[in-house]
């Protein structure tokens, strides 16, 4: 049984080996729930009673699909959380560029996948607001205002879509809780942390919510100019684990790219999870029988494995 | 109306949803909404009294206002709350109104001092999006970057009477500011949040800064950006997919003397569709959509 939302930094020496789990899906078309539900249920998450957020990546207006993590994915693994008996699944997120986040939710169809929306969905750019210090100061930032949906929550799934990124190299399960930040404090981009530090700010913000799950949209993904102007990259995959660090170091090496070069991602990995292979377990899919190659721009050509 | 009336809190403001805590912003848009009725009824007086008050009460001792009752910290919400006090019309806002005007001409963005300027030449950042960094708005919070829905509502405060005994500094901001929205217009019309092209691809502009955008800059009505922009507007008012976008386009056509085109779903229809998140400012800017904008965007004065 795995414990809520422990805020507890522990060194990653001190830490038991991870576990991530490669799926293969080949589109948003097949039967998702099952997949996803078997999955979550490999990992005995303790969600019974309980209240699950789940923090997709709604990024933009993305009439192509390729942006956003794919409603099907987010509605199969609301169905999922509610079968293991979760009491309460929301969905929430606080959009970065595009303050009309209605008009966002209307361009990834996500009604028509997970039914009416009305006590389902969190804009966390406009929730409640509760002050928390940051503990860790990776950042300038001394504390930040979170959502009182995300602070509540006892089980916070990240959920990313694979997705390169023009600033911090990769956008995944740690940089997708860039969301959780409300707009409504720190505006339309949440231009505080660009200025904190990316990479920096990355870490505060999931010292401070520790998102205690993650599953990556890695069916269809984006490579290049992401997260919003690149192009799209199929990959076939959907990624799960308990420990968002480790998922992300994963992605990566499915992205063929290194972990270790990614610094948010090399900090994380002294204090919030792991990125060593040797301390994570893999289980599904091997890693090595679903690599794609991802573009990444000319800056961060150094990120990529040696041939 | 009656959704805005029943959603207002005991301490006079509005939460962002009905039922959630007070904040500056969405009390600011309910009241806009309340003034935009012309003749109010008395209960309606008493909800714009009683929002004014908590507008009053909430203001910082530099004069800002925050975006949270808990920060002591102002930001960008100090000028929408400007803008909205001095539509009262009331002398008893005079010393709010001028404080907040001061702090809002003394809030420089980071990004533009000669530091910044000089270190991002030095890292080549000029090379990731082509602006002119010379130029100075407004940021969402104080020490960041200049982005285009804080500059339009600062220059949207910025016309306002009270504004024009700040003076030259005052006036040399609008200036700034103005240059600046046009600069960070994306190519072809239209703003989003201020990004017009990252490494070399052009920026999709967005409804919500297009019309803040268009209206704090509609003294230019005759500048081929405004008109550009107007056409971009008019080009995609029949996708727009969020009440509060759908709104706030009509709006802005309607400033500019436009009709928005015929067969799109009417504000009741997009309320209906996007049940979701009941949205006060939503709602707001919907009753300010089917109201004469001279009741609520006006006291302006060019200094």
């Amino acid at each position: 049984m795995k414990t809520m939302r422990n805020r507890e930094l522990i060194p990653s020496f001190q830490r038991p080996a991870s576990r991530v789990m490669i799926r293969r899906a080949a589109s948003y078309e097949q039967e998702l729930g099952t997949l996803i539900y078997e999955s979550l249920a490999e990992f005995g998450l303790a969600v019974k009673e309980k209240v699950v957020l789940l923090k997709p990546n709604l990024v933009g207006l993305d009439p192509l699909g390729v942006m956003n993590t794919h409603p099907a994915v987010i509605a199969a693994a609301r169905e999922s959380f509610l079968r293991l008996g979760a009491s309460q699944v929301l969905i929430g997120d606080g959009p970065a560029m595009d303050r009309d986040t209605e008009a966002i939710l209307e361009s990834v169809r996500l009604r028509e996948f997970a039914g009416p929306l009305a006590h389902m969905f969190v804009d966390l750019n406009v929730d409640d607001v509760q002050r928390v210090p940051l503990a860790t100061r990776a950042s300038r930032l001394k504390e930040l205002y979170f959502p009182k949906t995300v602070l509540g929550a006892d089980l916070v799934v990240s959920m990313p879509k694979l997705k390169t990124h023009h600033w911090a190299g990769v956008t995944l399960s740690l940089k997708n809780m860039f969301g959780v930040v409300p707009g409504s404090c720190y505006g339309w981009p949440k231009n505080v942390l660009h200025w904190a530090g990316i990479d920096q700010a990355i870490l505060d913000i999931n010292a401070a919510v520790r998102p205690n799950f993650a599953i990556v949209d890695g069916i269809v993904g984006m490579e290049g100019n992401g997260p919003i102007q690149g192009t799209s990259k199929a990959c076939g995959v959907l990624i799960f684990g308990d420990d968002p660090v480790a998922v992300d170091a994963t992605c990566c090496r499915v992205m063929g790219l290194r972990p270790e070069k990614i610094k948010y991602l090399a900090s994380a990995g002294t204090m919030l999870g792991h990125i060593n292979v040797d301390k994570i377990q893999q289980v599904g899919e091997n890693i090595a029988t679903v690599q794609v190659n991802f573009e990444v721009l000319a800056e961060f050509s150094g990120l990529r494995k040696a041939a | 109306m009656p959704f805005l009336r029943e959603a207002q809190n005991g301490d006079g403001g509005w939460g962002f949803q009905p039922g959630a805590q007070s904040r500056v912003e969405p009390t600011c848009w309910a009241v806009k909404a309340f003034f935009s009725r012309g003749d109010s009824s008395q209960a309606d007086q008493r909800a714009i009294d009683q929002g004014l008050n908590f507008l009053r009460t909430s203001q910082l001792a530099d004069g800002s206002w925050a975006s949270t009752p808990e920060e002591k910290t102002g930001c960008w919400v100090t000028s929408l709350v400007c803008w909205v006090l001095a539509g009262a019309r009331d002398e008893q806002f005079a010393k709010a109104i001028d404080a907040g005007l001061r702090w809002v001409c003394e809030d420089w963005p980071r990004d533009s001092s000669w530091l910044q300027r000089w270190v991002r030449k030095l890292r080549s950042a000029d090379r990731i999006s082509k602006q002119n960094n010379a130029l100075r708005g407004w940021g969402w919070t104080p020490g960041t970057s200049s982005w285009v829905e804080p500059t339009a509502f600062a220059l949207l405060a910025l016309e306002t009477k009270r504004a024009g005994e700040l003076g030259e500094l005052a006036q040399k901001r609008r200036r700034l500011g103005e240059a600046l929205l046009y600069d960070r217009m994306c190519p072809g019309g239209g703003w989003n949040c201020g990004n017009p092209e990252v490494y070399g691809v052009a920026g999709e502009p967005l409804v919500i800064p297009t019309t803040w955008a268009l209206l704090a800059l509609r003294e230019h009505s005759d500048q081929r950006e405004n008109a550009d922009s107007l056409a971009w507007m008019e080009g995609n008012f029949a996708k727009i997919q969020g009440p509060g976008s759908h709104a706030l386009a009509q709006v802005c056509l309607a400033v500019y003397g436009r009709e928005p085109s015929a067969g799109v779903d009417s504000a009741g229809d997009y309320h209906a569709k996007n049940e979701s998140l009941r949205s006060i400012q939503a709602a707001a800017w919907t009753v300010l959509a089917g109201s004469d904008s001279q009741t609520w965007l006006g006291d302006r004065v060019r200094n």
